[in-house]
This record gives C-alpha cells, sequence and structure tokens, in this order.
C-alpha cells in the first residue's frame, strides 16, 4: 500500500482485530517516545517520520500496540506532560500530517495506537492558563483552581517531594495561589467547571476523528479536590471518567482509555467502575513487588500483591510492566520495603528519585540475560496487557546522572554507527546523550547486532511474543497459583475455557527442584511452548521438576 | 558400607523446598501443645522484626508427641503483623515439622538441626524451648544479632534469676567451667542459645557428639564443645525465663545425672584444653539488664536439710570410695550440725565436687551410682547457701559467688592432680 493509500485510509483502525471490541485484553503495548526512537532530520530530536521509519521494527518485535508519550506543544519542563496545546504536534516531532501518517502507517501494520490524554494539569504556558492569570475576572479564570490562601486542602500528599513544598503555588500576576498536585508549571485544570470536562471531550474526540485507538489518561486520581479529603479517588473524579467513557463508547465504541492511578489494586478497583470507566488500569504495585521477588529468590512478593488484587470486570483488563519511562515507583511499598529496594536495587544515592529508582531494566538485572529472560518471562505470562518499555527489548542501559528521568529517556540504540543511528547530527545536539559506556554504549547493545543474531536477546524477546500471542489463555485466562513447598519457585496456572498453561519460574540464582501437586491435571501431558516438547504424563505423584537459575517453563497442559 | 543418615527422607524432602537459608530456629517439642503455639508466634514475630531480609526456617524436631505439638506448631497461625507493629514479612517463613526418634531426647534433636543447618548453610542457627512462658520476640533478635552481626560463633543466653534461683549452676556448673575452661559464661547450660552454622558443623563432625548426652546434658556439650574448640563466645541477656509450670519440678537426681555428669564426661573430652589452660576471659554480653528485685525462689530448705543428712548417713560406703577419706570425714561431721548453724564450706563443696569429677573420671564405681551419690550433698550445700544468704542482698549473694569462684580456681591443681592420679 502507498503512503497515499494508507493516508486515505487514516481513520480506519488495524484490520486484523478491528471487529473485537476487547482488542486491548490481547495487546502488547510498546512504549515509547517520539523524541527519542528515531530523527529523520538529523535535528537531533527524533520525530514522526523517524518513527514512521521504525515501524517495521516495532512490527517485527510482534507488538500489537504503541503507545507515545505526549508529543504535544509543550515547554518540556516534565517531559511533554506540560502541555500547552492539546490539539497540535510539537514542531520538534513534525506536523500534524506527518502524525496522520505515522498512524495510517501503523494501522497498516495492525498496529494500534495510544496516545497520552494529560487532563489533570496543563502547563503553566498554556494559553488557558495565561488567560486565567491574566485577571480575576477572565473567564477562563474558574478553568483552574484559585486560592487567596496556601491553607486549603491541608495535609494533602505533595507528590514530587524532591523539588516542591507545597501543591500550592503563588501566582504574582493575580496574586493569588493555585493548586498543583505535580510541578509547580503545572496547574490543575478545575474539574468543577463544566466547561473544563467538554473542553477535554473535545480533545479526545479531535484524536480520535484522526484514528487514535485509545487513551492513556494521566494522573487520574488527583482530578478533583475536595476540602477535608486527601484529594485522590473523590467520587467525583469517577464521575468524570465516567461521562467521558460514555460519551467515548457512543462516538468511538473501538476506543479504550487506560488508566494511569498509582495506587494500591483495592484503591484503583474503583477505576474499572462496572465495566464503565476505564478499560484499562496500570497495576503499579506489581511490578517492585516482580523485582523484589527476584533478589529475595521468594514468590511471597507477588503473590501476596495478586492476592490482594481484586476482580475486575469481564470487559477490563491490567496493564503491567516492569519499567518505563518514569521512576522504578515505590510508593506503593511498606517503608521497610522500600529500604530493602533501595538497597539492592539503588545503592548508588544518585538511583534514587522521588519514592523510586530511575533505573531501566537491564541495569537493574546487572544485565544478566537470565534474570532479563525471567522477568519478561513473568512479564508476558501473568494476567494483564504486557507492556514493554523502548530499548528494554535490547537490553539497553540508563545514564542516572542526566538528571530528573531524562537518564531512562535517551535515545534508541539503533546502531553502532553514529549517535547509535538514532541521528545524524552532530552528537553535541542530541536531545540527550546517546549511552556510551562499555557495557550498555551504543557500540555494545544496538538493534542492528542483535538483529544479527538467533541467541539476541532481541530475537530471543521476539520468541516470547510470538509464544505468547499464540495462545489468548495467557491474556484472558483466569489465574490460580500452586504453592509448591520451594518458596523460590513461582508457578501458576493460566485458564480459559478448556486450555490451560502451566507456568513454572526459579525465582532463584541457583538450580532449583520442585514438586508440584498437578492432581487436578491428571493424565494431562505437558507440552513446553517453545519448543513443543512433550514432558511427562501427569499422574498422581507429586510432578518433579529441576529448573536452571532464573529459568522458566510454560507448558501448555494437553490430554492425548 | 553405608552410614546411616542422620535425615529422613521426608525430612530432606523438606528441606530441599526450603533450601539456602540464613537462619536456622530449632524448636524442638515433646508434648507442647500447650504452649508451643505462643513461641512460634513469638519465634515469628521476632524474625519478621528482627531479621526481615533474612531467609529463615523454623525447625520443629518432634520426639513423638501424643498431644498434638507438630500439628499445633504447623497450625501457628501468622500473627496480624501490623497490630504487633511489624511490618508484614518480605519473605516466605518456613516451618518444618519432622520426627526424631525420642528415646535419646534432645540429642537427636540436636543432631537433626546441625545437619539440617548444615545442608541448608545456614549462617545462624538458634534453639528455643516449646514450653517457655516468658519468650517474646526480642529474644530472636537478642540471640541472632550477635552471630549475624557481631562475627560471634555462640551466644549464651543470660536470664534474670530469682534469689536461691539455679543453684546447680551457681554452685557447680559456672564456676567449674569457668575455672577449666576459661570463660565467663553465666548459663553454661541455657536452653536458650544461638551459635553460627560453622559451630554447628563443627558440632555435627565432632565424634563426641554421638556421645548423645542426655537432655539438658547435650547443651552442656555444646557450652564446653564451643569453648574447647576456641570459637567465639559472648552471652545475651534475655530477662526472666518463665516455663509452663507442669516442667519446673525435674527430679534432681535427674538434673545432676544429666548436667554433672555430662560435665564430667566432657572434662575427659576435652582435658587435653583445661588442664593446660590458665586465666579467665571474661565474655562480652549484649543486651539490658535492668535491676528488678524479683522474690527468692522457694526451696524447703529443712526438707533438704534432712535428704543431706540421711544421704551422708546412708551412703558412706559409696562416698568412701569417691571421695578423699578428710573429706569424708568433713562431710560427715557436718551432716551432724543442726540445721540452723548448718554451713558446708566452699572449699569443702569445691574440694568435692574435684573429687567427684576426678572418681568419675576413674571410674571408681559405677558412673551413675557416683552421680547419684552427690545428689544429697549438693541438697546440702544448696541448704547451707541458703541459710548463708537468707538476709543477704543481690550484692552480697555476688560477692559471695565470686568468692566460690575463686576457691574452685584456687584449687584446681589439686583436681588436676587428682584427676591424673591413676593415669
Amino acid at each position: 500500500m502507498s503512503v497515499i493509500g494508507a493516508l486515505a485510509n487514516h481513520a480506519a483502525g488495524p484490520s486484523d482485530s478491528s471487529a473485537d471490541p476487547l482488542w486491548y485484553k490481547d495487546a502488547i503495548i510498546y512504549e515509547t517516545h517520539v523524541r527519542a526512537f528515531h530523527d529523520s532530520n538529523g535535528d537531533g530530536i527524533g520525530d514522526f517520520r523517524g518513527l514512521l521509519q521504525k515501524l517495521d521494527y516495532v512490527q517485527d518485535l510482534g507488538v500489537t500496540a504503541i503507545w507515545l508519550l505526549p508529543f504535544y506543544p509543550s515547554p518540556l519542563k516534565d517531559d511533554g506532560y506540560d502541555i500547552s496545546d492539546y490539539t497540535a504536534i510539537n514542531p520538534a516531532y513534525g506536523t500534524l500530517e506527518d502524525f496522520k501518517e505515522f498512524l495510517a502507517e501503523a494501522h497498516r501494520r495492525n498496529l494500534r495506537l495510544i496516545t497520552e490524554l494529560v487532563i489533570n494539569h496543563t502547563s503553566d504556558q498554556h494559553p488557558w492558563f495565561q488567560e486565567a492569570r491574566s485577571s480575576r475576572d477572565s473567564p477562563r479564570r474558574d478553568w483552574y483552581v484559585w486560592s487567596d490562601t496556601d491553607r486549603r486542602y491541608r495535609g494533602v500528599g505533595i507528590i514530587f517531594k524532591d523539588s516542591e513544598l507545597s501543591n500550592w503555588a503563588w501566582d504574582p500576576i493575580s496574586k493569588s495561589y493555585y493548586w498543583h498536585r505535580f510541578f509547580s508549571h503545572q496547574p490543575d485544570l478545575n474539574y468543577d467547571n463544566p466547561a473544563v470536562l467538554e473542553e477535554v471531550w473535545k480533545v479526545m474526540q479531535f484524536w480520535s476523528d484522526l484514528g487514535v485507538d485509545g487513551f492513556r489518561v494521566d494522573a487520574v486520581p488527583y482530578l478533583v479536590e475536595r476540602e477535608g479529603t486527601s484529594c485522590e479517588n473523590l467520587a467525583e473524579t469517577h464521575e468524570v471518567v465516567k461521562s467521558l467513557r460514555r460519551r467515548l463508547n457512543e462516538k468511538y465504541p473501538q476506543s479504550f482509555l487506560l488508566a494511569e492511578a498509582n495506587q494500591s489494586p483495592a484503591d484503583v478497583r474503583p477505576y474499572f467502575g462496572s465495566g464503565d470507566e476505564f478499560h484499562m488500569a496500570f497495576h503499579f504495585p506489581l511490578m517492585p513487588r516482580m523485582f523484589m521477588a527476584v533478589k529475595l529468590e521468594d514468590r511471597k512478593p507477588i503473590v501476596d500483591i495478586l492476592q490482594q488484587t481484586p476482580d475486575i470486570p469481564e470487559s477490563c483488563q491490567w496493564g503491567i510492566f516492569l519499567r518505563n519511562h518514569d521512576e522504578l515507583t515505590l510508593s506503593m511499598v511498606s517503608d521497610e520495603e522500600r529500604d530493602y529496594m533501595y538497597d539492592v536495587y539503588a545503592l548508588d544515592a544518585g538511583a534514587r528519585l522521588y519514592l523510586g529508582i530511575r533505573r531501566r531494566l537491564a541495569p537493574l538485572m546487572e544485565n544478566d540475560r537470565r534474570r532479563l529472560e525471567l522477568m519478561n518471562g513473568m512479564l508476558m505470562s501473568l494476567p494483564g496487557s504486557p507492556i514493554v518499555y523502548y530499548g528494554d527489548e535490547i537490553g539497553m542501559g540508563d545514564n542516572i546522572y542526566l538528571g530528573d528521568r531524562n537518564g531512562v529517556r535517551t535515545p534508541m540504540q539503533w546502531s553502532g554507527g553514529r549517535n547509535a543511528g538514532f541521528s545524524t547530527v552532530d552528537p553535541e545536539r542530541l536531545f540527550l546523550p546517546v549511552l556510551s559506556n562499555a557495557v550498555y554504549g551504543y557500540q555494545a547493545v544496538n538493534v542492528d547486532a542483535q538483529r544479527r543474531s538467533e541467541n539476541s536477546l532481541l530475537a530471543w524477546m521476539k520468541r516470547l511474543i510470538r509464544v505468547r500471542r499464540s495462545s489468548r489463555v495467557f491474556s484472558r485466562g483466569r489465574l490460580f497459583f500452586l504453592q509448591p513447598r520451594n518458596h523460590r519457585v513461582f508457578a501458576y496456572i493460566r485458564e480459559l475455557e478448556k486450555e490451560r498453561v502451566l507456568v513454572v519460574n526459579n525465582l532463584s540464582r541457583s538450580a532449583q527442584v520442585v514438586e508440584l501437586d498437578l492432581r487436578p491435571f491428571e493424565g494431562n501431558i505437558p507440552i513446553e511452548m517453545f519448543g513443543e516438547n512433550p514432558f511427562p504424563r501427569i499422574g498422581q505423584l507429586p510432578y518433579l521438576l529441576t529448573l536452571a537459575p532464573y529459568s522458566f517453563y510454560w507448558f501448555r497442559l494437553r490430554r492425548l | 558400607m553405608t552410614e546411616d543418615s542422620l535425615l529422613s527422607d521426608e525430612f530432606i524432602r523438606q528441606l530441599t523446598a526450603v533450601s539456602e537459608v540464613d537462619i536456622v530456629v530449632g524448636l524442638p517439642t515433646l508434648n507442647d501443645s500447650d504452649t508451643v503455639q505462643r513461641v512460634v508466634t513469638a519465634i515469628l514475630v521476632g524474625l519478621a522484626k528482627y531479621c526481615p531480609r533474612e531467609r529463615s526456617v523454623l525447625i520443629n524436631p518432634d520426639g513423638g508427641s501424643k498431644d498434638g505439638s507438630a500439628e499445633a506448631v504447623q497450625a501457628a497461625s501468622m500473627p496480624d503483623f501490623r497490630a504487633v507493629l511489624v511490618p508484614n514479612p518480605l519473605r516466605t517463613m518456613h516451618v518444618v515439622s519432622t520426627r526424631y526418634p525420642g528415646v535419646q531426647g534432645e540429642s537427636e534433636a540436636l543432631t537433626m538441626l546441625f545437619a539440617a543447618a548444615d545442608l541448608l548453610g545456614a549462617k545462624a542457627c538458634v534453639l528455643i524451648s516449646p514450653d517457655l512462658e516468658s519468650v517474646t520476640p526480642e529474644w530472636i533478635d537478642a540471640l541472632v544479632r550477635p552471630v549475624l552481626k557481631n562475627g560471634f560463633d555462640f551466644v549464651a543466653p543470660v536470664y534474670q534469676r530469682r534469689r536461691f534461683d539455679g543453684m546447680l549452676v551457681k554452685n557447680l556448673l559456672h564456676p567449674l567451667i569457668q575455672t577449666l575452661y576459661g570463660h565467663q559464661v553465666e548459663e553454661p547450660v541455657g536452653r536458650e542459645m544461638a551459635f553460627s552454622g560453622k559451630l554447628a558443623a563443627y558440632f555435627l563432625g565432632d565424634e563426641s557428639r554421638r556421645e548423645n548426652f542426655p537432655g539438658l546434658g547435650a547443651h552442656v556439650w555444646m557450652t564446653t564443645a564451643a569453648m574447647a574448640a576456641g570459637y567465639r563466645l559472648c552471652q545475651s541477656f534475655l530477662g526472666p525465663r518463665v516455663t509452663a509450670s507442669r516442667r519446673s519440678g525435674l527430679d534432681l537426681n535427674t538434673t545432676i545425672q544429666e548436667v554433672a555428669g555430662t560435665l564430667f564426661r566432657c572434662m575427659e573430652i576435652h582435658q587435653s584444653y583445661w588442664i593446660s589452660r590458665d586465666g579467665c576471659e571474661e565474655v562480652p554480653t549484649f543486651g539490658f539488664q535492668p535491676v528488678l528485685d524479683l522474690d527468692a525462689a522457694r526451696i524447703d530448705r529443712k526438707r533438704m536439710f534432712q535428704m543431706f543428712g540421711r544421704g551422708v548417713n546412708e551412703l558412706g560406703s559409696v562416698l568412701e570410695k569417691i571421695v578423699s577419706p578428710e573429706t569424708l570425714r568433713a562431710i560427715t561431721e557436718i551432716s551432724k550440725q543442726e540445721e540452723k548453724h548448718f554451713l558446708f564450706p566452699d572449699d569443702l563443696w569445691v574440694k568435692t565436687v574435684f573429687e567427684f569429677a576426678a572418681s568419675y573420671h576413674h571410674s571408681v564405681i559405677n558412673r551413675d551410682h557416683l552421680l547419684q551419690a552427690l545428689t544429697p550433698l549438693y541438697r546440702g550445700r544448696v541448704c547451707s547457701f541458703i541459710l548463708e544468704n537468707a538476709r543477704a542482698g543481690n550484692e552480697d549473694v555476688d560477692r559471695k559467688l565470686e568468692s566460690l569462684r575463686q576457691q574452685y580456681q584456687q584449687q584446681k591443681p589439686y583436681l588436676i592432680e587428682r584427676w591424673n592420679r591413676q593415669a
């Protein structure tokens, strides 16, 4: 199909599963940043044309959807989460036409596109805020949360404690305080004003009309404020979400909403409503516990959190991930767990940021291929739609000396050539320097090199994703834990209708033996899913398996 | 030829599942279902609170309880940790129960623990009694920390004792061990203790372990073996030791058989060590010891005195084979004193103990009979000690005990002379 032909179809979704409104349940999502992926015009900043040029790579990886970080006009004080225009493209990344072309090509490759809907706040450079602060009588004044005192909503937590002292900031122009749960340059929108909600809906329509398949809604719990509360997860916030979901369903029934709510599973559960709020929500607390489990060599942290995870409506799904563009957040763990995580994963204090660890997957796993595989194996076999952060599929490293979370947002490493194949610009002009150290630098870790090896991490990730996609039992099946005595072995059954998969993970750095009680599946033959090799038939006796360090098995249980 | 396995296949299966650990807590049981659940809870809370990052397993060797002790251990539910101000444990806490033959008592159980600790590569092992009523989670910290954090190999307990409590320890075990082995361990027969994995491996490999010292004797053997092998010792203050009342009245004859008998045997095993050793080292003590004046233990002094007199009278022919004529004469003389003026002086008591030890060594009579003959003399000594210190304060009693220890030290050459006499 020509580019022109694709453009003509830009509003249409991907062809293969377009009829399935639950497509997101089977999705494997690739998270990336336009700015960091590929630079087509040699200005040192990634752009939509660069992204388009790399779509074959994304498709080849086997993922089914792309989640793009904010690409809107922005002062970029918070990597684009400070938006100054909701319906335009940041000129550094291209034009709206470039975006349309990219989207059409993505759809042509059966790749869905999920974009950011940052609606809790805007940039203080957004015209809405400029207008609102210009005068207390401005018609936009009530689009934000103002106060003559900074004593309202006392006791509400400060998210960026490293850089903010208060959730109120003084506006010298209108001589009053405005509310911001995030940085002071990100004033919160006021959802008590119906006009704000209407404007947000217009934004959603704008992108949906262009063909965007879904929205990752940023900072959901903080939309509405009320005195005497934590200003999080309020009933009024749920009303906002329900309103947007209802309209989205009516006009764009294939679209979906993904909630960013860094809360406990019990607190996130209401955001699914009765299937009338979010389609998907990130399972934040699971992620640190996966890291904890591997370090502790003990399944307990994972089992604990999954057992605390409530059931969600049939049409809903968890979004699970190992790493993303933010720090590895430890806000949802106990003080003791956080101390432990810092001690084992961030001994270098420079790796600690806010309440988390600003590191990528490979450095966290000390570049241990076996642990990288184990973590990805669990990611792909636990309940939820897995999200792969760009570069983690090749084991990219990070640079904790770049400030804030930029260290995990460095240019994608395509080759061992100039600027890692990301850009032809002089290295000094890159938006962030490429990694160049001996272990994780682009000459050691890059797509080109890994494409040449059947044994590379990239090749392995492709196989993993292919096997994951071979069965919906992973994306839609129920989960049952097995409880072998050996706590270093994390074993579970995924079951969907008559299909069952047995997953056995060795969390330990040493070889383990495990006896599994598989009597309910007596007579089944476990077929190892990567090699399609049959194992001995399951009988009445405990099923004995030995596992190499950090290894895992996926067995399809078949009655033959 | 294959050696007998120390561990059953089923136990090994359970240990295989547990795999490598940092801490093994041993909790031997024998019909302790009334108290053991609370002890298990204290241990689990202690591990969660003080060793949250360490991999641990609680091993319960059970001697064939008829009251479901092992089941009670398994059923001891994890408490609501938040209610006891403890965070939810990071790790899985394993509780493994297994059977030991039971005939030899704790000795078999300890061997299983040594072997399990060795198999699991434990860094620290802790022993806790199942009938404790005073155990708290803090005991785990007090016992484990010196091993894991301070590099000690053996942690003996220090209990807060009532006056006149632990008379056998104060009058015989402690001063004798201090004199011979050169370490001031207050409770050489403490039921609660900790030792390093390295020391557990040593215990396991030490040939003398095979003698299966009975009951409390196993603890005496462990303490003296650790000293003789040069391991780093310390002690930790645990507080009062209160056990379920049904256990408190252990037969004195049995206790002396177990404790004094084992110590005399250990003196033979370790003679090359203690005969040439001189001086005494203070042992580091951890923990905070509050100043509390507890009520004195109740001892039926009158009955003790009577049993002493009767024993000396009835056992004269036995005693003359064990102790020297001078000693026997002196004992006989004091046995005729009136109770209110009765005094079994330090020098005579120490000389008596030394002569018993030497006679045990030379097997002048059946060793069990020899130890039985010590019992009435010990009763006399206790009676005398109580009379002497009836109105004494704690500090006065401490001074008296220090004087007794010096007496042991002064007479050590006499012991060596008696010990070597027939060699």
